[in-house]
């Protein structure tokens, strides 16, 4: 009572709601990367007639061919290798 | 457009059973090719058809499952049982080979010396390294809890976090075990000892990198937002899979690494 404060009682400017809000600021968006799972929905849900080992396109049609060409061409390999082993040693 | 009346998955036609059985083929006829003729091609195309096949066979699973939404509750619960079954056939795999070294070594013959270990066998002291390798197993079963309960909690990056340091105890394990295998003063042609320790650890072995690798899988799958809090078979599996793995080893490091000892 009476005694005047040396401090202001008046707040100083607020410093407070000044920073950029959450929204903005990139590290709390998303931790390693957004999520592109809708967006993978809808490219293998497209109505293409595709089976899914296809529905991704070019580099599925590419590593299916190479799997297909090495799996293929393994096989013919064996049988022939099967063939030559399978023979008697003349003495 | 026909819709289905039941909750089954019924998938689009596959040529991936039919290319696994051939690179299964090229496989087990290239090891004969190998071993017999000294010739690496054929078992080269066998492991690396096999490898194609498994990453496009498990890419489409997670295409039908979580981009085209076919695994219904019903279509999870089949896998459930699929995922038991084989734990279950792998467990009695590795049974046999228990059996091989109980069988050895509850009545050494005089040819091992009437004793274990066999006479001049100097075991691997249960006390090291091997005593570090189950500390860093069951550390490993704790952080995969630990990132389980973060996914069904929605907590992203403690899942992340968890599963990472999983993946690299798995990682350290292997490290460290193929570190004990360069330095055993003994091999796998010394006797019955040499064959039953290498070929049981040698197995784990190869089922801890198994296990590694499909927790590393889950991790990848985990940080692209596959999993949700209430669906995330795959790394329900993993887990599974490696608290499967763990426990061989515990039985391993008993029986062989501290009884045989």
């Amino acid at each position: 009572q009476g005694l005047k404060p040396l401090v202001p009682t008046e707040s100083p400017a607020p410093i407070f709601g000044t920073s950029k809000p959450p929204s903005v600021l990139p590290a709390t968006e998303a931790f390693l990367g957004k999520n592109k799972v809708p967006d993978l929905q809808k490219v293998f849900q497209r109505s293409d007639g595709l089976p899914v080992h296809l529905k991704g396109g070019v580099p599925d049609r590419m590593l299916y061919r190479t799997t297909m060409a090495l799996t293929i061409g393994g096989t013919i390999y064996c049988l022939v290798a099967l063939y030559i082993a399978s023979q008697p040693k003349n003495k | 457009m026909t819709h289905q009346a039941h909750s089954y998955h019924m998938v689009d036609p596959s040529p991936w059973p039919i290319l696994g059985a051939a690179a299964a083929l090229l496989t087990t006829s290239g090891l004969a090719m190998w071993f017999h003729y000294n010739s690496p091609y054929l078992l080269i195309m066998g492991l690396l058809s096999t490898a194609l096949v498994m990453l496009q066979w498990w890419r489409d699973i997670v295409r039908e499952s979580t981009f085209q939404g076919h695994h219904t509750p019903t279509v999870q619960k089949g896998l459930r049982y699929g995922m038991v079954l084989f734990i279950t056939s792998e467990a009695f795999f590795f049974l046999g080979f228990f059996w091989a070294f109980f069988h050895s070594s509850l009545a050494p013959t005089p040819e091992l010396g009437g004793q274990w270990p066999p006479t001049g066998i100097q075991p691997l002291d249960p006390m090291d390294v091997p005593l570090l390798n189950t500390a860093i197993l069951l550390a490993s079963g704790v952080t995969v809890t630990w990132a389980h309960h973060s996914i069904m909690e929605a907590n992203r990056k403690q899942a992340i976090h968890a599963l990472t340091l999983t993946v690299l105890l798995g990682f350290y394990f292997t490290a460290l075990q193929a570190m004990e295998y360069y330095e055993a003063p003994f091999s796998i042609s010394d006797g019955v000892y040499g064959s039953t320790f290498f070929v049981s650890t040698g197995f784990h072995g190869l089922h801890v990198i198994i296990g590694s690798t499909f927790l590393l899988v889950c991790l990848l799958r985990l940080i692209k937002y596959h999993f949700t809090p209430n669906h995330h078979f795959g790394f329900e599996a993993a887990a599974w899979y490696w608290h499967f793995v763990d426990v061989v080893w515990l039985f391993l490091y008993v029986t062989i690494y501290w009884w045989g000892s």
